[in-house]
């Protein structure tokens, strides 16, 4: 399977990057064909980078057109080495990547005080909060997610895919979790529902699923 | 006389703000301090219905910062008390004809003259609120207990602390004890877990409230209200008088004995 995909990734905060691995031109339009419309909203008004490797940058210019047909526009190309590739497109070698990629070290950031309604924070890395966040406020960590208080906003921990974060609250009551490119819905029935005695959570992906289990069940796994 | 300017607002619409603005402006006048309200919901005007005032309108707020009549012409003095003055809302205009700097120079000209200049805000976190938060020294907020008004509510506060509006209280108006405690309703304590700002006070669902906006006549002149008992304490707070948590309880008590058994949980 590994090594003819064509895959969509999202880039920390930067945007999304198309990663196109099969050599056949035919096969390369099929794939983006199907996986396009499921993402084509995530990919407006954002930066999308094309990926490229040494058997397939000769269609660089015909993959751009066809995803220009399909609504996306690529803000630039990845390629390893740029040698041969012809295009109107900017182009980035994977070496400058991976020096920007360096630099941009992941930390923790702190915020004291609730987050309310309306409210975001964005954060490349973990992120810790020291307060409530309030109903529609939305935060986003590239790493975990420690909400010190009540979480009744919509987290996404892991933001750009890494399905290792983890969020975790003293009183964990969202409407939505997002880890990774995973998504999970409060059942109905506990939407508008005031826990009396929370206790402290811990959400989590395993096999694929987002799985919510008390803290300290979930320090015994680990 | 530097005075002090007052901004009601809530965020959701329909939840008291001017039901709330009345009884406070008339409220803070008996006791004897020298009040002007303000209707700034542009377009859509109300306070001077419920303050009974509507018959006497000839210039409103949009007059003066246009400057097509002086100050003193658009304040309409009250009819009970002559510490109240209003100055109305323009109805045949909408948020747009007035900016925040205007309204700013015009709560510093009232100043010289008022004790407390308070703000009727409009719904929304539009431009009319905008105008109405920013020359504010204080912001009550209005709420119910419903979600939706408390999510609008929390909302709101997001917007004022980052207007750096740091001097807020909450008023959290219409609750009903009996649905609190069939659990139907939020309790006092359930909104201030959500906003956590501090309690200025709580005014019980009043059914009169309708009858009393329809003669003109807000519930703090009507000695058996149970809501013009609530605005009076609330009242006593603005006035700095250290009225504590557990007076509300107190006062209530005989009037609403099924609000006190239920806070005093």
């Amino acid at each position: 399977m590994g090594g003819s995909r064509v895959l969509i990734r999202g880039k920390n905060f930067l945007g999304f990057e198309i990663d196109i691995e099969p050599d056949n031109l035919d096969e390369i339009k099929k794939q983006i064909a199907s996986v396009i419309p499921a993402s084509a909203h995530l990919l407006k008004n954002t930066v999308v980078t094309l990926k490229l490797n040494d058997s397939n940058k000769r269609f660089a210019n015909d993959i751009v057109q066809f995803l220009k047909e399909h609504g996306v526009t690529i803000n630039a190309i990845v390629v390893n080495n740029r040698k041969d590739l012809k295009t109107d497109v900017p182009v980035i070698e994977t070496a400058h990547i991976n020096l920007l990629a360096d630099k941009n070290e992941k930390e923790v950031a702190t915020y004291r005080g609730n987050l309310r309604s309306g409210q975001l924070i964005r954060v490349n890395g973990d992120l810790v909060i020291v307060g409530n966040v309030n109903a529609n406020a939305y935060v986003y960590a590239t790493g975990n997610i420690f909400v010190l208080g009540a979480l009744h906003g919509i987290p996404h921990a892991g933001y750009g895919g890494d399905l290792s974060a983890i969020i975790f609250a003293f009183n964990l009551n969202p409407p939505q979790i997002r880890i990774g490119d995973l998504i999970t819905r409060a059942p109905e029935d506990q939407l508008k529902g005031v826990s009396k005695s929370p206790v402290a959570e811990v959400a989590y992906v395993q096999d694929g699923n987002i799985i919510i289990s008390p803290y300290d069940e979930w320090l015994k796994q680990n | 006389m530097a005075g002090k300017v007052i901004t009601i607002t809530s965020g959701k619409g329909g939840v008291g703000k001017s039901t709330t603005t009345a009884n406070l402006a008339l409220g803070l006048a008996l006791a004897g301090k020298r009040v002007v309200a303000v209707d700034l919901d542009i377009g859509l005007r109300n306070l001077d219905m419920i303050l009974g005032l509507e018959n006497r309108i000839v210039y409103d707020v949009v007059n003066i910062v246009e400057k097509a009549c002086k100050l003193n012409q658009a304040l309409i003095k009250d009819k009970r008390t002559d510490n109240l003055y209003l100055i109305a809302a323009a109805q045949t205009r909408d948020k747009s004809a007035v900016n925040a700097q205007q309204i700013i120079d015009l709560t510093n000209e009232l100043k010289q003259s008022f004790d407390f200049i308070i703000l009727d805000s409009p719904a929304g976190i539009e431009s009319g609120f905008k105008n109405a938060m920013l020359p504010a020294d204080e912001v009550i907020i209005v709420t119910t207990p419903e979600i939706s008004a408390v999510r609008d509510a929390d909302r709101v506060i997001g917007i004022l602390e980052s207007n750096e509006k740091n001097e807020m209280s909450l008023i959290i108006n219409r609750i009903n004890p009996v649905l609190v405690k069939k659990g139907d309703m939020m309790s006092k304590d359930d909104v201030l877990q959500v906003l956590s700002i501090p309690l200025l006070g709580i005014v019980p669902e009043d059914s009169n409230i309708v009858s009393y906006t329809n003669i003109g006549e807000p519930s703090i002149l009507h000695k058996d209200s149970k809501s013009g008992k609530a605005y009076k304490n609330i009242v006593q707070r603005l006035l700095g008088h250290d009225v504590p948590l557990m007076d509300i309880m107190e006062e209530k008590k005989g009037i609403l004995k099924s609000i006190i058994d239920f806070f005093k949980e």
